[in-house]
């Protein structure tokens, strides 16, 4: 060990980050290199080999000559501009998915954030409740909200259906009431993450301010307008990109409430298609890993250096 | 919801025109009554779906499909459907039969063994790079905490094609573009190894921001004076920086055994058959119930309840660390 000792500090530096560097290496780097050589080739028509086609898998998810390999009749763009065609996509539902729970996500949890930044007794337990949705395992998730809304035992089926939300029988295989299922479940999990992002930017916040807001007579609303809210704008700029990251690889809530062929999202095409239409397969996971690095560009190039 | 402030113009006199009078005079009351009415509200909508299932599990099996859980009430000549839903029936055994159709304690210990061994690797990866980021200056700092973050951001859907066939062993790994072979990997799908794996670099990045945080607070003069008691480099790391940074590696552990316990993607793919002898984790068990006793649906409630008695007790009694590492670590990322 007395090598170590005699290191200068880049080289010790470099030398404490070798299990992390193979770690990555190993399960991240290669994987992504390899994923994306694999998108550059296809089966041949008789199934024995695989030819180079370039970005021949990429065009073809664009010009829709791939939709055949995925399952359920889904295509990759819609194939039109009604409800039912926008919700076969594969692009469209995982992006209509990010979007419409990201923002409730966020609209609930800034309530909750300001609920908790308050003082009251029992806070700590009322906090306690507040996340622990959030630390349930997404199979578990998943089995709540399917047995709150199949056809035999859900109960919530019958009174959303007469509001016109579900379709009253067949519940879970509708894909525009799957996918309504889908995103709540996502908004009732993740709501307490967005929460507790937004409840750290609500207590970095001078409390002084409110102070001379009171004496100059602002109402509690001008306080959250013209004080609270502006100072925690940029916290709610950050959470939201983390989230809508996430979002976009939403899969195990889909496997478990639905079937990835009623609700087609990205990651579900990956894996429905990788063991029998390799080139396809990873075609469409890169796809998803470059929308989300433009989603996380954007992020580093307006952040600048705190992003890091 | 209805609120005070909702009801008040409906009465005329009493009580509530009282309060009404003085919350006129006096804002502060109103807002206080909307901020309990909307804490009952997120309390409602958090924890009913937990009722839910208890309301299921404890229904007898025979009654599940007969009639509707929202009973109807006659209250003083006036009937009506009652708004929550209530037990048909008493009959706790299902949290027995749980264990009995499906060996579902053998799920659950599969993905504690996975959590722990995960969360053991992690900590000792993370701990070297927390050290490194925290405390040493060195060319490249940025770069690479850069790059850590961005494999932190892919999808897990861009790396498990070329996993899944590396853990099946059936084929050796070449270098990317080449077709230089390297070696031929062991089968390693239904093993554990094949799901610790991508569990270890999917967490890792986390893990390592909250120790960096930590780490990177510890005042030099304590390690240097470890240093000159005689300790190694690497012994002022483990004897001295990670004791003293406690809270931050207990934080980090809580979040990374949370995170696996709570994984489904590698979790359903890895394990190719939802088998317990073959490591298949909760996600295995649950949906084996699903799957297989496809109207058992008070077997389904019970297991979902067994299988988030761990997490919800974690959060209960390290809710402290999970805020501050949620907060600290997912904002730097």
């Amino acid at each position: 060990m007395r090598w170590m000792e005699n290191l200068s500090d880049t080289q010790y530096a470099y030398l404490l980050l070798v299990p992390v560097f193979v770690l990555l290496g190993i399960v991240a780097l290669y994987p992504l290199l390899r994923t994306f050589e694999l998108s550059l080739f296809a089966l041949s028509a008789d199934f024995s080999s695989t030819n180079f086609v370039g970005a021949g898998n990429y065009v073809g998810l664009f010009t829709g000559e791939k939709n055949r390999f995925l399952p359920g009749g889904t295509t990759f763009l819609p194939e039109g501009f009604g409800t039912g065609a926008l919700l076969n996509s594969a692009l469209v539902v995982t992006i209509i998915f990010a979007v419409v729970s990201v923002l409730f996500e966020t609209l609930i949890g800034l309530g909750q954030a300001l609920i908790l930044d308050q003082d009251f007794y029992g806070r700590r337990w009322i906090r306690a409740a507040i996340i622990i949705p959030w630390a349930v395992p997404i199979v578990i998730q998943g089995m709540i909200f399917f047995l709150m809304f199949n056809s035999n035992v859900g109960f919530l089926t019958p009174p959303l259906a007469d509001l016109g939300l579900l379709a009253p029988t067949n519940t879970l295989n509708d894909t525009a009431s799957a996918t309504f299922i889908i995103i709540v479940a996502d908004i009732w999990k993740t709501s307490a993450f967005m929460a507790l992002l937004i409840l750290a930017g609500l207590q970095s916040i001078d409390r002084g301010l409110y102070d001379v807001a009171k004496v100059a007579g602002a109402t509690k609303w001008q306080q959250f307008k013209l004080i609270t809210f502006p100072l925690i704008l940029p916290t709610i700029g950050v959470a939201v990109l983390f989230r809508s990251v996430q979002a976009m690889r939403v899969y195990g809530i889909i496997d478990t409430v639905s079937s990835c062929t009623v609700v087609p999202s990205l990651s579900c095409m990956v894996v429905a298609t990788f063991t029998t239409r390799e080139g396809t397969s990873a075609a469409i996971a890169f796809v998803t890993a470059a929308i989300i690095g433009t989603v996380v560009m954007g992020l580093i190039v307006w952040q600048g250096e705190d992003a890091i | 919801m209805a609120t005070p402030t909702d009801t008040q113009e409906q009465s005329s006199d009493g009580p509530l025109q009282r309060w009404t009078q003085s919350a006129i005079q006096n804002p502060d009351k109103v807002y206080r009554a909307l901020f309990y009415a909307a804490m009952v509200f997120f309390l409602v909508t958090t924890l009913f779906p937990f009722y839910w299932l208890i309301v299921l599990a404890v229904t007898p099996e025979g009654n599940l499909l007969s009639g509707s859980f929202l009973p109807t009430v006659n209250l003083f000549g006036v009937s009506g459907t009652f708004p929550l839903p209530v037990p048909k029936g008493f009959n706790p055994g299902a949290f027995v039969t749980v264990f009995e159709q499906v060996p579902f304690h053998l799920y659950m210990l599969n993905s504690f063994a996975l959590a722990v061994t995960t969360t053991v690797i992690v900590l000792f990866v993370a701990s070297l790079a927390g050290y490194v980021f925290g405390r040493l200056r060195f060319p490249g700092r940025a770069l690479l905490m850069l790059g850590i973050l961005a494999i932190s951001y892919f999808p897990p859907a861009a790396f498990v094609i070329p996993l899944f066939q590396a853990f099946a062993g059936n084929a050796p790994i070449t270098i990317p573009f080449t077709s230089i072979p390297l070696f031929t990997p062991p089968r390693m799908l239904n093993t554990p190894g094949s799901m610790v794996l991508p569990f270890s670099a999917l967490f890792m990045p986390l893990s390592i921001f909250i120790l960096t945080t930590f780490y990177g607070q510890i005042p030099d003069g304590l390690e240097d004076a470890a240093r000159v008691e005689g300790t190694t480099r690497l012994g002022a790391l483990f004897r001295v920086i990670m004791p003293l940074s406690a809270p931050g590696v207990a934080t980090a552990a809580v979040l990374t055994f949370i995170a696996v316990y709570n994984e489904y993607f590698f979790s359903s793919i890895m394990a190719t058959s939802p088998e317990a002898a073959k490591w298949s984790p909760i996600v295995g068990g649950i949906l084996s119930y699903q799957t297989q006793y496809t109207t058992q649906f008070n077997l389904m409630a019970a297991a979902s309840i067994v299988g988030v008695l761990p997490v919800v007790i974690l959060v209960i009694v390290a809710q402290e660390r999970i805020v501050s590492g949620l907060t600290s670590g997912a904002l730097k990322e």
